[in-house]
């Protein structure tokens, strides 16, 4: 399959979680747009190194995995602390820090 | 008659078609879908799709590290979390905000492709051999020849996230006062 469909996909998919991470007020669901937005661009760095047959996309989307897991467990911790001290889970009530 | 190499692209172009249209109508379930266990559950078949995709791209072994790290850990992570905190349905309301908003994701989605698809891609010469291209034994070789300052600095990473969820987890707060 060409270049083309696959930068169609990876950037339908982008689009996908940058719209998800804007109209949702879950927090658990706008991080899983984060992650489907991690996905695409390992989904493209991959496609190119054997598009380009260079090994370097793959050492880097594997980079992505390793950081996207931290910030996964991260980012949950931080969730789970706020839901211990608010009882609540839309974004929009956590405006505590707001100036 | 066919010739078997044009069979097998044919092949090859059909299911890779399939798996990216079943990929991104994943993703898509993943943002309309109102329980988050269901969010959930398409995002698992959203990165399974991807794994087949690796696969059918020379990833053997990032394939299996998607199917392990993602779908397996994080994911798993994602649904104890939504156990533990109910998935209570969320009420969608189509208001004039979400309209601009997708308005100016289609935007960003048209502006995305027109900027990747007008220069033309220059194809290198690259120094793997394509017998164990994207195999672990290429992908090992790789990663602790040429980039082993950035697997160490990986490791610490990893290290920081585990020692500061722990320090999150440990120690409880107060809740915070309402102005």
């Amino acid at each position: 399959m060409g270049q083309e469909f696959v930068l169609l996909v990876s950037a339908s998919v982008f689009c996908v979680g940058v719209c998800g991470f804007v109209i949702r007020k879950n927090p658990l669901i706008m991080f899983m747009s984060v992650e489907l937005m991690l996905n695409s661009v390992n989904f493209l760095l991959i496609t190119y190194s054997s598009f380009l047959n260079s090994l370097d996309g793959q050492i880097f989307a594997l980079f992505i995995m390793t950081v996207a897991a931290a910030e996964v467990v991260v980012g949950l911790a931080i969730i789970l602390t706020i839901f211990r001290t608010r009882h609540e889970m839309d974004v929009d009530h956590i405006d505590a820090l707001k100036g | 008659m066919f010739d078997l190499a044009t069979v097998f692209e044919f092949t090859r172009d059909t299911v890779i078609l399939t798996v990216g249209i079943t990929a991104v109508l994943a993703s898509l379930g993943v943002i309309l879908c109102s329980s988050p266990i269901y969010c959930a559950l398409y995002l698992i078949s959203h990165m399974i799709c991807l794994a087949l995709l690796f696969l059918l791209y020379n990833a053997e072994f990032l394939a299996v590290v998607q199917i392990i790290v993602y779908a397996g850990a994080v994911m798993i992570l994602f649904l104890f979390i939504i156990a533990l905190l109910g998935g209570k349905k969320e009420i969608q309301e189509n208001s004039l905000e979400r309209s601009i908003a997708f308005g100016l994701i289609f935007t960003l989605l048209g502006e995305l492709y027109l900027s990747a698809t007008v220069g033309p891609t220059k194809q290198i010469e690259g120094t793997i051999n394509s017998e164990m291209f994207g195999t672990a034994k290429a992908i090992g070789l790789e990663l602790f020849s040429k980039h082993i300052v950035a697997f160490e600095l990986a490791s610490a990473v990893l290290l920081v996230a585990a020692v500061g969820v722990i320090c999150l987890a440990k120690f409880s707060f107060t809740p915070l006062k309402r102005r």
